[in-house]
């Protein structure tokens, strides 16, 4: 299997007097992983994806996409690869009216016209922003935005994409539906997905997670096996899913025992269910 | 300050092609002291209606009065400074608020505009700096150079310096790690309580709202869907889902617990060891033997 992004003992600073952000940092993700990085504010997340893009550059140390070192000479290039979705999304406006800001990263790779109209409009809809394409980007709501940013990196069906926080605006329901259409497109491309997050539900979809504490890897587990450690966990600043909280209760005051701590009520009632004819 | 709206609509972009109504004949009532939550769906009108009490957007059509304040298209001229001084808001995106060369300058800003004393300012910075769990090592920095969580905790320092008389917060959690998250909001909830501040608080997390809102206002499509104290508004299902809206976690979990082991929890606060407690008895008495 190929490796998507590698950090090779990556050292990076905002500037000269800063302290490090990153010090000897090293990670591998696989072709086609679906991995989230979560961690307290300031601990490196987006910065880390700043870096896979090419947008920072390290002061030591390497950074391979797809195999190759990232370089001064070939970024634009590579970059046409990965799709990005910023903390803010006006920060990636390009269009001046939601259309052309999807059409933009499209005719930048060259896609022919009628594949172009194609994939606006399915995006779009995908987003549920069909109705909004000559509105201008900057005078849509907070969550419409992240709709419309989402969109235009679908479009380009990148290789790799990266969310950094891109569904924290969205309404509970919007996030679910947003988040499975993502996975569905990853799905049918193959596309290696890091997802950034402080939303618990959201680590839900994905095959591994990256837990960062002050610029280092606290953690690299799976989903499952996350909460093992959840005492851990809290004392760098992250919290547990309801229904964990309640399964350390059940273990902790009533004997029951979990195999797993259920991350959603479908797996907490299954567990209780279990454990309650057991008892 | 009470606050009323009273048949408000607002159109953006007004006679032109791009014109949009996004309020539709709003009225609503908050009175002093009160923690009110304003839900909806994804461009409901939530940021519209909040900008409205400030000012920054006056009614196309309808009033708002603020206190002594009376907001609509006619009086454009009035003095709104002094109801900035007393209205405080954290914008959705914290970028929008913040522009100074250093974060210390930013939240200053505010302080020397409305001629606080100057041997106050730096006991009002400090203050609000520890509110949202920051260190002053951030002062001199800029604050675009901080990350998204940073700057979202260096917004709401700048408005809380002010000590507003209401506080208005679009979703001000957005962007926070979970205890930050989870902090923050006990903090606002502590200076409603403490100083009765009025606070209107735009989310999409249900919990948050359930959890310490005295009223809730369910926004669609630029009107008030609904409106009622949180255990009214979440015991009616058919109408959230009009709304697009789901229920608080919580909610949700104990409704499948009863309807799968015939159980009777109630919501009523309860803490997870206190709900687990519960689930256990309940689940030992309705065993058959
Ligand atoms: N443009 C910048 N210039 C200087 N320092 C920066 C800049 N951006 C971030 N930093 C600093 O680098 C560190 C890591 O920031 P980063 O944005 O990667 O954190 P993060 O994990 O994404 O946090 P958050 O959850 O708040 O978004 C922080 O201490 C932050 O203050
Ligand atoms: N400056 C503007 N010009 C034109 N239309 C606008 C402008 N700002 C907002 N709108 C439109 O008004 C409607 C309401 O927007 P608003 O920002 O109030 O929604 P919201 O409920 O805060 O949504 P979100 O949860 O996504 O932040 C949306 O359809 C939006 O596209
Ligand atoms: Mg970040
Ligand atoms: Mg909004």
């Amino acid at each position: 299997m190929m490796t998507a992004i590698e950090f090779r003992d990556v050292y990076f600073r905002y500037n000269e007097d800063a302290p490090w952000v990153l010090k000897k940092f090293n990670l591998k993700i696989e072709e086609n992983e679906t991995v989230a990085i979560i961690g307290h504010n300031g601990s490196g997340k987006s910065t880390i994806a700043k870096l896979a893009n090419g947008l920072l550059v390290p002061q030591a140390g390497d950074i391979l996409v797809n195999g190759r070192k990232l370089t001064a000479s070939n970024v634009w290039e590579i970059r046409q690869n990965i799709g990005m979705v910023f903390q803010n999304p006006e920060n990636q406006f390009v269009g001046t009216t939601v259309r052309d800001d999807v059409a933009f990263g499209l005719e930048n790779r060259g896609i022919p016209r009628k594949e172009m109209i194609e994939r606006i409009h399915t995006s779009l809809t995908q987003v549920g922003m069909e109705n909004y394409q000559n509105h201008e980007p900057h005078n849509l709501s907070g969550g419409q935005k992240q709709r419309v940013a989402i969109a235009s990196v679908m479009a380009t069906y990148p290789e790799i994409l990266l969310l950094d926080e891109a569904t924290s605006m969205l309404d509970p329901r919007g996030r679910k539906e947003i988040l499975s259409t993502i996975h569905d497109l990853k799905e049918e491309l193959e596309i290696t997905m890091v997802m950034i997050t402080h939303d618990l539900h959201e680590i839900i979809l994905t095959d591994r997670v990256i837990v960062m504490n002050q610029g280092q890897i606290y953690k690299d587990t799976t989903v499952d096996h996350l909460f093992n450690d959840y005492q851990g966990l809290q004392s760098i600043g992250l919290s547990l899913p309801l229904t964990v909280e309640l399964a350390i209760e059940l273990e902790r005051q009533y004997d029951y025992q979990f195999t797993t701590y259920p991350l959603d009520n479908e797996e907490f009632l299954e567990a209780l269910w279990t454990s309650n004819l057991k008892e | 300050m009470d606050i009323q709206f009273e048949r408000v609509s607002y159109t953006y972009q007004m006679n032109t092609p791009f014109s949009y109504q996004a309020l539709k004949d709003i009225n609503m009532e908050i009175k002093t002291g009160e923690f009110v939550a304003v839900v909806g769906h994804t461009g409901s009108g939530k940021s519209t209606l909040l900008q409205h009490i400030n000012g920054l957007l006056l009614p196309t059509e309808g009033q708002v009065q603020v206190g002594n304040f009376r907001l609509s298209r006619d009086n454009k001229r009035q003095d709104l400074k002094k109801l900035r001084e007393k209205v405080g808001v954290v914008f959705q995106y914290p970028e929008h608020q913040l522009f100074e060369e250093t974060v210390e300058r930013d939240i200053s800003f505010g302080l020397k505009n409305f001629q606080v004393p100057a041997e106050e300012t730096q006991a009002r910075i400090a203050s609000a700096l520890e509110k949202v769990h920051l260190s002053d090592d951030v002062l001199q920095k800029s604050p675009f150079e901080l990350s998204g969580g940073q700057m979202r905790r260096v917004a709401i320092a700048g408005v809380l310096a002010m000590n507003p008389e209401v506080l208005i917060l679009d979703e001000p959690t957005a962007g926070l790690d979970p205890k930050g998250q989870h902090d923050i909001m006990n903090m606002f909830y502590d200076l409603h309580k403490t100083k009765n501040m009025t606070t209107i608080l735009v989310t999409h997390q249900m919990n948050h709202a359930l959890n310490y809102a005295d009223h809730i206002f369910v926004l669609a499509d630029g009107r008030v869907h609904m409106k009622g104290a949180p255990e009214q508004i979440f015991s009616q299902v058919e109408s959230l889902e009009e709304a697009n809206l789901d229920m608080p976690d919580i909610l949700s979990l104990m409704n499948q617990i009863n309807q799968k082991f015939g159980t009777d929890l109630c919501y009523k606060r309860q803490k997870p060891d206190e709900l687990a407690k519960e689930i256990v008895e309940q689940l030992r008495e309705n065993k058959p033997l």
